[in-house]
């Protein structure tokens, strides 16, 4: 079950990620391109087969997932941006890039990285779900949850606001799409209180986070391309 | 509110009796399945019932009438305020009406006014008859939120139940919020052609300028709304799409 929602996921970033390779050969909002791309990457990674393919060849003592890690740093630096700055929310944009958001963010990179090499990681295995469990390795997953956590309730007001104007219904709803995927990623900082006989609440948060969000972004992009259509449409229809 | 269905269905016979639903609706430019789903539902909507009279010439005013709910409608029709009347000219014929005076101060007014409704109508008709605590009245008396009224005002919408209980509560006749609303107009709803130019007409320079300038005032605060709204979408599209 998780799996199909997982691969799901997969398909869907990469088709958003192909869709937007005419407009960024055009020269159109290339970062978005880039996100796309970098969200697709961060699922890859996460899946089992093409997982443990990589890390095989990374030395085969999970690597693999810090460099996930630091991808997904990366995914909501840059998504943390694009969309304050999207929405509107001067507050939102400066708690991700102003001094504050580096902040945390350089100190999140920084004991990953060290939690990381404290560890005994030998044996590929995906989320490092058979590692022997030890404290370091909680917090390590924690500092995984907690910045794109952070960068969620960064963004969360912003969006909010939008969803509740009164703009283009696809719009709204796509964007209500992206607050709902975001609001799930701050959820999912709960994890550790979830007991192991509910452990497949887990990667469904996590799917349906990346999912939603997705599908949100993609979202308002259809939106844009229907009011065009509709824009143009409107001048031949009254010749 | 809406009309229901065997009492429609009565009154459809009583006006078109050997008509056949498909034609009552072809004639009508109501949809077939529309009509067919409001008349499952046992509510079949005003504006249904307004189209069709149109279309077999029956006033349309007088259809509602033969509806308890509309009940308000029958008898001595209950004339117009000035107030109401001029709420009804839309705010480019009150600028227009403010120009043609100052250019023909010896009173040659040859003023053509647009239709009824214009696009604040609904908000110019409850601010005309409001007495202050209108709102909230119409707000208790129906039983919805005060802001949910303001929203209609906003939308330039009124249900028929609300603008008539809006008037009720106002005291003023029964048709001013149809009329306001689109429902009907002016002329279906009795009011005599000519008497909104009339009431403009009565208005003094003063009250006319100053009038003016209150509509002017509102409508460039919703063009600003809008286009505030168009600035943030435009943002989000630019930078996420």
């Amino acid at each position: 079950m998780t799996d199909v929602l997982a691969w799901a996921t997969f398909g869907v970033c990469l088709a958003l990620t192909g869709i937007r390779i005419p407009s960024a050969l055009r020269g159109e909002n290339r970062m978005m391109f880039v996100l796309f791309a970098l969200i697709s990457l961060d699922i890859l990674l996460s899946l089992e087969v093409p997982y443990e393919f990589l890390d095989g060849l990374m030395g085969g003592f999970n690597v693999c997932n810090l460099l996930l890690r630091f991808l997904l740093y990366g995914t909501f630096l840059l998504m943390g941006i694009k969309v304050a700055r999207a929405f509107g929310s001067r507050g939102g944009e400066r708690a991700v890039r102003g001094p504050w958001g580096i902040a945390v963010l350089a100190i999140t990179a920084v004991l990953t990285a060290v939690l990381f090499f404290s560890m005994d990681t030998s044996g590929s295995t995906v989320g490092l779900e058979d590692l022997d469990p030890e404290p370091a390795l909680d917090l390590y997953s924690a500092f995984g949850r907690a910045y794109p956590g952070y960068v969620s309730a960064c963004l969360v007001p912003g969006i909010w606001r939008s969803v509740r104007s009164s703009g283009p219904a696809l719009l709204r709803a796509a964007s209500g799409m992206l607050l709902a995927g975001l609001a799930l990623l701050i959820v999912s900082q709960v994890f550790p209180l979830i007991p192991d006989s509910n452990a497949w609440l887990r990667p469904l948060i996590n799917y349906s986070a990346a999912l939603a969000s997705a599908l949100g972004l993609g979202g308002i992009w259809l939106s844009k391309t229907i009011a065009r259509r509709t824009v143009r449409a409107i001048p031949s229809d009254q010749r | 509110m809406s009309l229901p269905s065997k009492a429609f269905q009565h009154w459809l016979h009583g006006i078109a009796p050997n008509t056949s639903t498909a034609d009552v609706c072809r004639s009508s430019g109501v949809k077939r399945t529309t009509l067919a789903q409001q008349l499952v539902r046992g509510k079949v909507a005003e504006s249904s019932l307004v189209s069709i009279s149109r279309a077999f010439d029956v006033n349309p005013f007088d259809a509602l009438a033969h509806f308890e709910a509309y009940a308000a409608l029958r008898g001595t029709p209950v004339p117009p305020t000035d107030a109401e009347l001029v709420s009804q000219v839309s705010t480019m014929d009150m600028l227009r009406a403010v120009v043609d005076r100052s250019e023909h101060p010896d009173g040659l007014r040859t003023l053509d006014l647009a239709g009824t409704p214009h696009p604040s109508s609904v908000r110019n008709w409850v601010d005309a008859i409001d007495d202050g605590d209108l709102r909230h009245r119409v707000s208790d008396a129906v039983g919805i939120a005060p802001q949910n009224f303001s929203a209609y005002l906003t939308s330039n919408r009124l249900p028929p139940e609300l603008a008539l209980a809006t008037s009720r509560e106002a005291g003023v006749g029964p048709a001013g919020g149809l009329v306001a609303s689109g429902l009907v107009t002016e002329a279906e709803a009795g009011w005599p052609s000519g008497a909104r130019l009339d009431a403009l007409n009565r208005l003094s320079d003063g009250e006319l300028a100053l009038l003016a300038g209150e509509r002017l005032q509102a409508f460039g605060k919703s063009l600003r709304r809008q286009e505030h709204e168009l600035d943030r979408t435009q943002r989000i599209w630019d930078n996420l799409a």
